[in-house]
């Protein structure tokens, strides 16, 4: 008889990313629902109401998935378990759930002391979660064969993006410290270049590009990404930040171009891998990579020209909501229901019959109607830096996607408990 | 009684491989052995059979996919 909780030794348990994807919806729809309520939220992304939306989406969704996905995947890309995974993840996600409606509020407009308590909250459970995954990257396993390389270079990605979120954090904590009136510093939007950069280009871009050598290949069936060119992508995204970092105006324009040119190269190379998949079937997931990586490239071409608040707020949105939430999005219709199968397999002992496949736990028909919402969201908020009147039906639309997401995971996890799984 | 069970799982999206070859484990009779056929090589299967007494050998096939060789260890 075979013994349950086979293969499961080295995978947190599922309570650890769950508790992130299933509350992460959340404030997507808080977001739309912004969004449609303050239409002029987008004349400038920099207005108090502009603000509290970008880290409703950055911190409120996509931090939430991608902390979540990195207590999944960093035991198997750096081949060494996150210590005190259950404990780093529940301190984590209730810091980023009880303190990024906190910063919202208090950058809105809610005063000097939500802003302090977000800041702390924040610090509290990030800190932690950035030591445990640091940890986990320095315990790996030495590299000698071509898996491990493949695997070395998305945790590499991996060490880099966790940095850059570093680095985000601490920039955000002295902003926040300088709007509560803490100190004054010479130069803000120099803090606000680093914090932009770093969280958009270094901790989103570099962990999606780590995680898209992995998942693209090995979900979508297609070849897998040329070493050099993953080598080229991480070599150019890391120089390309730290030169935008730069004092001088033209070195942060050459760190822009390069980061363009990383961020396009990635981009058509998956469209072209993805041209290649061997089985050529409707997919949901492949849909929602198409839209991003399409979004990334027109994203990535107005990055050095956005010269004026309303470019500014459309490479902004075509960056984080074209393509970082579609990606995600994409990955969460995947990576839920594989683990519901995965956990409740090894639980019920790896040769148990009778119970759901993958597509039991979502079907393909709950994630396209989501899909096309998400769609018909964008369609509608890209044009709203231009046309404001597009925010209200398009934030609305934004809402009802991530309302539907949100009720497909929990219907997943649902079955999952239902089934006999246990969290 | 086929001594050789051929799991064909090529260019199958996850989990389906891993589902078709845990259905073919649990049919598996006293001397058969499996035969499976996969795009990639199973790394995560290799602790799974190794937990479950099984035996594996892992070759590179024309295609370029992988051919690996499942039966039970011999007590």
């Amino acid at each position: 008889m075979i013994a349950p909780g086979l293969a499961l030794e080295q995978a947190p348990p599922f309570s650890a990313p769950l508790r992130f994807f299933l509350t992460a919806p959340l404030f997507l729809a808080v977001a739309g629902l912004l969004a449609a309520w303050q239409p002029d939220w987008s004349a400038d992304v920099r207005v108090p109401f502009g603000l509290a939306l970008t880290h409703l989406l950055t911190l409120g969704f996509l931090g939430m998935v991608m902390l979540g996905a990195l207590t999944q995947m960093l035991p198997v890309v750096a081949g060494a378990p996150v210590p005190g995974v259950r404990r780093v993840a529940g301190l984590g996600h209730l810091a980023l759930l009880l303190g990024t409606p906190l910063l919202a509020w208090g950058l809105a407009g809610g005063g000097e002391m939500a802003l302090l308590a977000a800041g702390a909250l924040l610090a509290t459970g990030l800190l932690p979660f950035l030591g445990a995954a640091s940890l986990s990257l320095l315990r790996g396993r030495a590299l000698d064969t071509l898996r491990a390389m493949a695997l070395a270079l998305t945790a590499l990605a991996a060490t880099l993006a966790l940095t850059a979120l570093a680095a985000t954090l601490a920039c955000g904590l002295a902003l926040l410290g300088w709007l509560a009136g803490l100190w004054l510093p010479a130069d803000p939007a120099a803090w606000l270049n680093v914090h932009v950069l770093a969280g958009m280009a270094g901790w989103i871009g570099l962990l999606i590009l780590g995680v898209a050598w992995q998942v693209v290949p090995m979900l979508q069936l297609t070849p897998a990404y040329p070493p050099r060119l993953t080598r080229f992508l991480l070599v150019a995204a890391g120089t390309g930040l730290l030169a935008s970092w730069l004092p001088a105006e033209s070195m942060r324009l050459a760190g822009k171009l390069l980061l363009a040119l990383a961020a396009v190269v990635f981009a058509l190379t998956t469209l072209r891998l993805q041209q290649q998949r061997k089985r050529k079937i409707p997919d949901v997931a492949l849909s929602y990579w198409r839209l991003g990586m399409a979004n990334l490239i027109l994203a990535a071409a107005l990055l050095p020209l956005a010269n004026s608040p309303a470019l500014q707020g459309l490479t902004g949105l075509l960056f984080l909501l074209g393509f970082a939430v579609s990606v995600v999005n994409g990955m969460l219709c995947k990576i839920v229901p594989f683990l519901a199968w995965f956990h409740l397999q090894g639980q019920r002992g790896m040769l148990a019959s009778g119970l759901p496949s993958m597509k039991d736990y979502l079907p393909d028909a709950a994630c396209r109607a989501q899909f096309r919402l998400h769609l018909a969201a964008l369609a509608c908020l890209l044009p709203a830096p231009f046309l404001p009147l597009m925010a209200a039906p398009g934030g609305l639309l934004l809402a009802a996607s991530a309302i539907l997401l949100g009720w497909n995971l929990t219907r997943a996890a649902q079955r999952f408990h239902a089934c006999g799984g246990r969290f | 009684m086929k001594q050789e069970v051929l799991v064909d799982a090529r260019w199958l999206p996850p989990p389906e491989p891993m589902e078709k070859v845990l259905l073919a484990l649990d049919a598996l009779r006293p001397g058969q052995r499996i035969r499976l056929l996969l795009h990639r090589e199973p790394y995560p299967l290799y602790g799974m059979l190794e937990n479950m007494g099984y035996l594996h050998r892992t070759h590179m096939i024309a295609d370029g996919c992988f051919e690996i060789l499942i039966e039970a260890r011999q007590t």
